[in-house]
This record gives C-alpha cells, sequence and structure tokens, in this order.
C-alpha cells in the first residue's frame, strides 16, 4: 500500500524520476538564494527578473523551437539586461515600483505575443507554467550544472552576500574588489533561467521563494534557514510529484501548492508558539 | 588598544568651496576650510542646513556640483550615517556585526583571524556590550544597536571619523558611553567630524564646531562659533 503510494510511481515511470531529480537540484539552488532574497528583502526584484527571462525565451523559442538550450539563453539575456536595466544590481533600497510592475506585466504579455505568433497555445502554456514531466536529459544536465555553479558560488561569496546584505553602505565603505550585488542578481536570474524549464516564468519563483520563506519564519541562523529551505524544497517536490500523479493534478501547480502550504504552517506554527511562550 | 596615529602622512581635510545640488534645489553652496588633523569638530545647523550633506561630502559619497575635497593620501575613513540602513532583522549577532570592523584585514573570503576576534570582544566590552556578544542584533534597542556600530567603528582603525547624529534616539546612559569613546579617538589623534543638535553637548565636548546654513555660517573654536547660531 505504502510502496504504491510513495514509490511505485518512480519505479515504473522513468519521467516521474527525472522529474524528482530535477526538483531535487533545483531545491538545493533555491534554498540557498531563496533565503538570501528573502533575507535580503529582494523578493518584488525576484519576481520582476522572473517575468523578465519570458521575452528573452520566448526570442529563444522563436529561433531554436522548443529546445531547452535556445529558452535558456535567451532567458538568461533577457533576466540579465533587465536587471541592468533597472537598477536592481546597484543595491538601491528606494525603488521604483510601480515602474518595476508595469515592466513586469509588459515583459509579459510581450513574452506571450511573440510565442503564439510562431507556436501554438499549448508552446505559450508550455512557457508560463513549465513541464516539470517532460524534461528531457538534457534539461536535467543543464538544471543540475546551473544548481551545481550556485551552490558553490553561494558558499563561495556567502559574508560578502550576508553584508551586502545587512548593511550594503558598509560594504561599499570597504572598496570589495568585486561588485558582489551585481554577482548576486547574476545567481538570481541563473537560479530562475533553470527553475523556468521545470516550473515556467510564472511559477519559477515559486519554489524558490516558498520554501525559503517558511524557512524564515523559524527564526534560525542563516545556515540553519538554507538547509531547512532546501529541506522543505525537497518535501514539498516530493509530495507535489506524488499529489500530481494519484490525482491527476498539473505537476508543477502541484509542488508549488505544496511549497506555499508549508509556508502558511510554518507561519501559523511560528505564531501559535509566539503566543504560548510569548517570545519573538 | 588603539594605536596613536600621529603619523607624518596625516595632513589636513581641505574643502574648497564645495557646493552640492541635489537637483534644483542647493543642499551646499560655496563651503571652505579646513579640519586639521586630529581635530574634533560638531557640525550644527537648522534641518536641511546641509550637515548630512557635507559629511556625504567628505565621505566621498556623492558628487560635487563644483568645488572639492582634499582628504590626506592614504587616510582610512570611518562613516557612521544617520540611523545606519541597517537591517536589523538579520540573523546576525553582536560578536558578528562587531567583528565585521575588522573586514579589511580578512576580507571577503578569509576567516577573521584570532586577533581580531580579541579585539572585537574588547570592542564590544568599551561600550558596554560584553555580555551580549551572542545576542542577535534584531533583539537590540536603538541605543545598543548604536553601541556595537560604534564598537565596528573601533575596529575600522580610521584616521578619519564622521558621525551623522550619532545621539539621536540613543538614551542618555548610552550617549555618556559613546562620548567618551568620542574622547578616546580624540586622544588618539583621529580627526572626528560629527553631526550634533545638541548645543550643550557640543559645549562641552566639542573644541571646534562649524555651524551651516547651505553656507558656512562660521567655523572656529566653539565659544566664538556657536553664538552665531543662537542669535
Amino acid at each position: 500500500m505504502m510502496h504504491a503510494l510513495l514509490i511505485a510511481p518512480f519505479e515504473t515511470l522513468g519521467f516521474m524520476r527525472t522529474a524528482l531529480v530535477a526538483c531535487a537540484a533545483l531545491a538545493l539552488a533555491n534554498g540557498a538564494i531563496g533565503t538570501l532574497l528573502v533575507l535580503r528583502r529582494m523578493t518584488l526584484d525576484g519576481d520582476v527578473l522572473g517575468h523578465a527571462v519570458m521575452p528573452g525565451a520566448a526570442i529563444g523559442f522563436l529561433y531554436g523551437g522548443p529546445s531547452a538550450g535556445w529558452l535558456s539563453l535567451g532567458g538568461l539575456a533577457s533576466g540579465l539586461a533587465v536587471a541592468a536595466l533597472a537598477g536592481l544590481a546597484a543595491g538601491r533600497r528606494a525603488r521604483d515600483d510601480a515602474g518595476l510592475v508595469a515592466f513586469y506585466l509588459v515583459a509579459l504579455s510581450l513574452g506571450v505575443v511573440l510565442i503564439t505568433w510562431r507556436g501554438s497555445n499549448a508552446d505559450a502554456m508550455r512557457v508560463l507554467f513549465g513541464t516539470v514531466l517532460a524534461i528531457d536529459h538534457r534539461a536535467l544536465i543543464q538544471i543540475a550544472a546551473i544548481s551545481s555553479v550556485i551552490v558553490l558560488a553561494v558558499a563561495a561569496l556567502y559574508r560578502p552576500f550576508a553584508v551586502g546584505a545587512i548593511d550594503p553602505t558598509f560594504l561599499r565603505a570597504m572598496r570589495p574588489l568585486l561588485p558582489y550585488q551585481a554577482m548576486f542578481v547574476v545567481l538570481v536570474v541563473l537560479a530562475l533561467v533553470a527553475s523556468f524549464q521545470a516550473f515556467g516564468t510564472l511559477l519559477a519563483l515559486g519554489p524558490m521563494l516558498l520554501p525559503a520563506a517558511a524557512a524564515c519564519r523559524w527564526r534560525l541562523g542563516v545556515a540553519a534557514s538554507i538547509a531547512l529551505a532546501v529541506l522543505f524544497g525537497l518535501a514539498a517536490s516530493l509530495a507535489g510529484l506524488l499529489i500530481s500523479y494519484h490525482a491527476n493534478l498539473p505537476s508543477g501547480p502541484a509542488i508549488v501548492l505544496t511549497a506555499g502550504s508549508l509556508f502558511v504552517v510554518s507561519h501559523a506554527l511560528q505564531g501559535a508558539m509566539q503566543f504560548v511562550w510569548g517570545r519573538a | 588598544m588603539a594605536h596613536a596615529r600621529n603619523d607624518s602622512e596625516a595632513g589636513p581635510i581641505v574643502l574648497r568651496d564645495v557646493t552640492v545640488r541635489y537637483g534644483r534645489r542647493t543642499a551646499l553652496e560655496g563651503v571652505s576650510g579646513e579640519f586639521p588633523p586630529g581635530s574634533l569638530t560638531a557640525v550644527v545647523g537648522a534641518n536641511g542646513a546641509g550637515k548630512s550633506t557635507l559629511l556625504a561630502a567628505i565621505a566621498g559619497r556623492l558628487r560635487l556640483v563644483g568645488g572639492s575635497v582634499q582628504l590626506p593620501a592614504g587616510s582610512r575613513l570611518g562613516f557612521l550615517p544617520q540611523r545606519a540602513a541597517i537591517d536589523p532583522d538579520y540573523p546576525l549577532t553582536v560578536a558578528e556585526l562587531v567583528t565585521l570592523g575588522g573586514w579589511r584585514r580578512f576580507g571577503a573570503f578569509r576567516s577573521p583571524q584570532a586577533s581580531v576576534r580579541t579585539e572585537a570582544m574588547e570592542a564590544a566590552a568599551t561600550v558596554g556590550l560584553g555580555g551580549s556578544l551572542k545576542r542577535r542584533i534584531v533583539t537590540l534597542s536603538a541605543g545598543e544597536l548604536q553601541r556595537a556600530l560604534f564598537a565596528r567603528l573601533m575596529l575600522e582603525e580610521p584616521a578619519v571619523i564622521l558621525l551623522d547624529e550619532p545621539f539621536a534616539a540613543v538614551d542618555a546612559q548610552t550617549t555618556t558611553v559613546l562620548l567618551d569613546q568620542l574622547a578616546r579617538w580624540h586622544r588618539d589623534g583621529r580627526t572626528v567630524i560629527a553631526v550634533l543638535h545638541d548645543l550643550a553637548l557640543v559645549r562641552a565636548w566639542f573644541p571646534t564646531t562649524l555651524v551651516l546654513a547651505r553656507r558656512c555660517v562660521s567655523w572656529g573654536p566653539t565659544e566664538s562659533a556657536l553664538p552665531a547660531l543662537a542669535s
């Protein structure tokens, strides 16, 4: 019974296994990037960048068809271009929120128009919501490679990233040799491009943000928060895939919903604990 | 712990006709003068008189429309902005925050040397946070956070120290502790420039005062410079 419920779907279906491995790789990268994104109060920036990937991916689609490589390359290019244009890399606290939101609506619409111009509605759906269950080996390798780069980069650059989050003025005064703020934004775009393969432009931020936001509710140290975010991400991926299989639901949204419920539960439990013990 | 800084390299900070505009609004107009090495100067004036702008200009944080700021060659600058833009929610301990002051000695990658850690503990003790090293900064009061930031500044070993309203939103006891540290920096021969609005405090602690009202109203020994503001 348990076997049929939990193991059999992965045992019998290759695409379920591939999806699980891809989600696990994403959970590792997303745990690190997502936690820093939440701690740096940059979640709106993440949202904007997630949509910024869209027009580039659409152009990649027009050029190379629905191949993982072209979609990612286009998405990476437009994500980075937007990050540079919007000055996200400059690390300003005061931003033009209305401008950013206006921009991401335009980017989204432009992407959909570009894709439906040459492709089908199914192609548009694919770019918007991703195809966790249709990840091929090339896409899997790409996701794993990007995730590895991200995890290693965060490990190496953790201190400047953290200091840039706590006190950007201080970091600038120390005259660092490398533009760490810009490097962090590049990593965010990379993570979104990897996540985009599986979850599409609308949901790519979900598996990055929700497990991290849930983990940060517990007010642990940074390293512990990242570890917990990775754990939440893995749990949400596994549970989401199983739910989508048994209930015949779309898998990307199922994973994001599971992660979302982890956030709600964390929030509620933390609130309850605060109420009972009266501690912050 | 602090090393005297009367090196021969130390020259004055020279302002020549410093002018700053934000859009069409003039924040500073033609401010000229010198902060001699080792001087302790209060910058006073009404709101919008350009006090914070002057500090930012000395720190090289904004572009001058005209004039120049000349710093002694190779001098280290320590700048504590008003209500430092610190994110107090970040899960960081007091010890970690203070240790960051030694950044120039360990940089982005190496772990802080034992000597830096010891210095951080001593600095925290000096500002009365010796028992709070393990506390998260989110639990600190405004006064305690300011004490921690002063301790961090101590580790930076700056030759020039710029403080923007360091005692705003800080309790009286903390003010006393921080003023003691200010006096220590002054004794070490560091140049200290602080924006203040408490004139009694300026009279009691600061030998030199610069009165600003977008331009320089008066600049000199406190007893002769200050009346310009009162009248």
